[in-house]
């Protein structure tokens, strides 16, 4: 049994490392003071709120832990230290994670002394099936490795634009890979779910907008594996990403969960983008988030089919009309009541209708939102540059591509399939993020998502000439997850293991 | 010290597994020890001071002064402190004070009860942010040695001195645990076996640098200075009697390779018993690790820091069961300390007081130590609570004014 007031202190405080700073002696706390230790009743009042969450630290001193307390059992071994951050003002106990550490051999530790870490949203331990799934930031990985350490700063927005259109947007996908064939998957470690991949993507787009965080007015997270039936993702994200002005502990911000299969983060990108033009919502960025541990009963179990696509990870969007990078010139959506994927409540793993996946479901859904919007423009294949399509295994989007016309060099550049597998709510949004890596300004790039029950939003979007200037801010774009050399590659039960967590 | 309390009669039970015993049982046996030897009734007791770290969560006991009070048929006050140290201190205050003049310091643990969940709780309580870290009861020590060895520079050679300085400790402790009826652990152990262990850990601690969890409780009777005389014609008096405080998280704070809160105590224990260091000759010191008998040995002012482990390592050389200060032997843990004695959290402290009395009185048997071909007359007792959070100092003697 877990208490929740205590679970909401300990979150509040842990996942974004929340932090004091003494005005007058410049002393600093771990967790939140209200007045310093050193000045007394005088510095009441005068004490700063500071966070870590986007810090870098030290670890200044580690051991082994091969015998873990039960809650941590699963995580077998890892390495456990101490953390100092601003030049050892403040220091914090912390566990390296993404680190599987094999049996047998000797550990040298104390080599890792001195290296740079970067702290990471994580789940804090294991907990029973009925209970709050506990969180933390006290988890960190080495700055020099997969995920680097990137500062957020805010800018201020130079230009409006007339209509709205993508500022920023961010693609977190874990550091493990299983092989199989030709292709990769990603794969999470064992405290990663599908909320922690939200935080991340939503971090990293933050990071590579530099919208200012207070201005994110509302929230919206797509998924199809949120670790509860009940609970919103999305708040977490509010929280931890502090969206929208913060009261207390409060943030000024709206924040919901959607669910369509594999489009429920692609079809809030119209609701985000009319939210932001609406001139009364008073709400200058609207954030989306579509992010999955993409569920798979094990092979050679119903459903096991699946199971050799499935990935993880996660893409966020801010929508706004201020120095946008891609403008939504505009959509289409199509929904039927085809029931080709299902997963019912209070089961782990979703169901399919085999070849019905197909020509009934997707072919038919992502044909006729594209034809559709392609019409409504006047379009033709030629006239855009890229095309996106939902990617739920290496063939479909190709064979979709090649019917409606488009060439390889259209289509080729947004595959991520064969990189990171299916990531479900994740997917084409992924694709869609791997061409903004790329593209020039004044190109049209045409998005055509497909959820499963069944429908597809399809989307045209123009980059302007601000797409160059802040690709330099993110340097974890898909490319360099895609290809990282600290990549670990893991067999079958390791990644089985891995993707049913803590 | 005004009118110093004084230790008429100290008993305890064997620590290690008490499987079939309530809780009740084995405090009972402890106390009923301690009013045999002095001859004190229950009846004449005026108050209770209990101790025990975690019986509510161990054995779902939520008021132990009940079971306390079922035992003695006594409704005096009785109040329950997390460490024995603490229930001394609270019991001498009251002494000192004047309000009474006969109490029962108690002391109750029974950790295998819960032996499945017990490192979780332990790490819970002692430190919750390592805890959600990931932290457990071991990882703390290994950081603090990792402090050690980087802010002292000790490496090649010197390192390997100071991890058979370590091993050495557990050896000792063990070697002088088989002479003490009552110990968990009766058997030797070697330095290559405590290296072994670590070796196939992977770790710079291993399984012998660890004290056990255990079952256990203790006692002791505390009177006031007039009624001591009455009641033994050599009360061992409690000098000096203090305890000192430093944060929950060790890694917030600002020394990493020693206790803060050890020093402090100590100096005010010092001060208070109007006793020299170089008197002190018989110490038990909290070697819930052995790295804890090194550093403790610093913290308390017997060595510099960052040296302690040249005199452990020349003991180990000399095959010698005592470490020497300055040319002054000084005996540490001789009732095998908490890694060979046992270390029930809540007894723990009066297992400690119990060895200081019985090597003060010269009733230590086997374990006896000789100073000046006489029984010590100062001996000190250090306990901790948590990782260094609390450290309680206790002075013990001949009464001087």
């Amino acid at each position: 049994m877990s208490s929740e007031p205590i679970e909401r202190r300990v979150s509040y405080l842990g996942d974004r490392l929340r932090a004091s700073r003494c005005q007058s002696c410049g002393k600093e706390y771990f967790e939140v003071r209200d007045y310093c230790s050193n000045c007394g009743r005088k510095s009441y009042g005068k004490m700063d709120s500071i966070d870590l969450f986007y810090d870098k630290g030290k670890l200044e001193l580690c051991t082994y832990i091969n015998e873990p307390t039960n809650k941590f059992t699963k995580l077998s071994s890892f390495i456990y230290g101490i953390i100092s951050f601003h030049d050892g003002k403040i220091r914090v106990p912390g566990r390296l994670t993404d680190q599987l550490i094999t049996a047998g051999g000797d550990v040298d530790f104390s080599s890792l002394e001195g290296r740079e870490v970067v702290p990471r949203f994580r789940r804090r331990y294991s907990v029973g099936a009925n209970d709050l799934i506990p969180t933390i930031s006290l988890a960190f990985t080495l700055a020099d490795e997969y995920y680097p350490h990137q500062e957020y700063n805010i800018i201020t927005p130079t230009k409006e634009y007339d209509i709205p259109g993508v500022v920023g947007y961010g693609v977190y996908t874990s550091r493990f890979r299983i092989k199989e064939g030709g292709m990769e998957r990603s794969v999470p470690f064992i405290d990663e779910d599908s909320a922690t991949a939200a935080v991340e993507a939503g971090k990293l787009a933050l990071i590579h907008s530099g919208v200012d965080n207070k201005l994110v007015g509302k929230v919206y997270v797509g998924s199809e594996s949120n670790p509860y039936a009940v609970k919103p993702t999305a708040a977490k994200v509010a929280q931890v990403l502090k969206l929208g002005e913060e009261d207390g502990d409060v943030q000024g911000v709206d924040a919901v969960d959607t669910e369509f299969a594999c489009k429920a983060a692609t079809s809030m990108f119209k609701d985000a983008s009319s939210l932001v033009s609406y001139p009364r919502s008073g709400i200058k960025y609207a954030m989306v988030i579509g992010a999955d541990n993409s569920q798979a009963a094990p092979r050679g179990c119903i459903g096991g089919e699946l199971d050799m696509f499935v990935g993880y990870g996660g893409a966020a969007f801010i929508f706004g009309k201020q120095d946008v990078i891609a403008e939504v010139e505009g959509w289409y959506s199509c929904t039927s009541d085809t029931p080709d994927f299902w997963r019912r409540d209070g089961e782990p793993f979703p169901m399919h209708g085999g070849r019905f996946t197909g020509d009934p479901a997707y072919f038919k859904h992502v044909r006729k939102s594209t034809c559709k919007l392609m019409e409504k423009f006047s379009l033709k294949p030629s006239d855009v540059n890229y095309f996106v399509a939902h990617q739920p295994n290496p063939q479909f989007p190709v064979r979709i591509a090649k019917e409606l016309g488009f060439k390889e060099e259209q289509y080729l550049p947004s595959l991520q399939i064969n990189k990171f597998g299916n990531t479900y709510s994740g997917c084409s949004p992924v694709g869609l993020a791997s061409i903004l890596d790329i593209a020039k300004p004044e190109e049209r790039i045409l998005i055509a998502s497909y959820g499963s029950g069944a429908g597809s939003d399809a989307y045209l979007l123009r980059t302007t000439s601000q797409i160059l200037d802040k690709r330099k801010r993110q340097k974890v774009n898909v490319k360099f997850q895609a290809e990282n050399p600290f990549i670990e590659y893991v067999d079958y039960p390791t990644y089985r293991r891995l993707k049913t967590g803590m | 010290m005004q009118s110093r309390p004084a230790i008429v009669g100290v008993g305890r039970t064997k620590f290690g597994e008490h499987y079939g015993k309530e809780p009740e049982k084995i405090i009972e046996e402890a106390w009923l020890a301690a009013s045999n030897e002095c001859g004190v009734e229950r009846k004449d007791l005026e108050a209770c001071y209990m101790s025990d770290c975690f019986l509510p969560i161990t054995n779902k006991l939520g008021l132990e002064e009940g079971f306390l009070s079922e035992l003695t048929e006594l409704h005096v006050p009785m109040e329950v402190t997390r460490s024995f140290s603490a229930a001394l201190l609270t019991a001498c205050h009251a002494i000192q004070a004047g309000v009474y003049n006969k109490v029962l310091v108690g002391g109750i643990e029974k950790m295998t009860d819960r032996w499945d969940k017990i490192r979780d709780d332990l790490m819970l309580l002692e430190d919750p942010w390592s805890y959600y870290a990931g932290g457990t009861p071991e990882a703390n020590h290994e950081l603090m040695l990792r402090a050690y060895i980087k802010k002292y520079n000790i490496t090649g050679e010197n390192l390997d001195k100071l991890n058979i300085a370590l091993a050495q400790v557990a050896v000792k402790n063990h070697a002088n645990a088989t002479k003490n009826k009552y110990a968990q652990f009766q058997r030797k152990i070697t330095v290559t076996q405590v290296l072994n262990a670590r070796k196939e850990a992977r770790k710079s601690l291993g399984l012998y640098d660890y004290a056990p969890i255990s079952d256990g409780a203790s006692a002791l009777i505390l009177t006031s200075d007039a009624v001591a005389k009455k009641l033994s014609d050599k009360p061992v008096y409690v000098l000096g009697c203090t305890s000192a405080t430093d944060y929950l998280n060790y890694s917030a704070r600002e020394e990493l390779s020693r206790f803060v809160a050890v020093d402090l105590a100590m100096k005010n224990a010092s001060a208070m018993a109007k006793t020299a260091l170089p008197d002190v000759r018989v110490v038990e010191v909290c070697d819930q690790s052995t790295m804890m008998e090194l550093v403790s040995l610093e913290d308390l002012g017997f060595y510099q820091p960052g040296t302690a482990w040249k005199s452990i390592y020349e003991s180990y050389q000399n095959n010698q069961n005592c470490y020497e200060v300055n040319g002054r032997q000084l005996f540490v843990n001789t009732d095998g300390g908490l890694k060979a004695n046992g270390n029930p959290l809540g007894a723990t402290g009066g297992a400690q007081i119990f060895e200081i009395y019985r090597q003060l009185k010269g009733e230590a048997g086997e374990r006896q130590v000789k100073v000046d071909n006489a029984s010590p007359k100062h001996g000190c007792v250090l306990e901790l609570e948590g990782f260094g959070t609390k450290a309680y100092v206790s002075i013990l003697g001949e009464k001087k004014d």
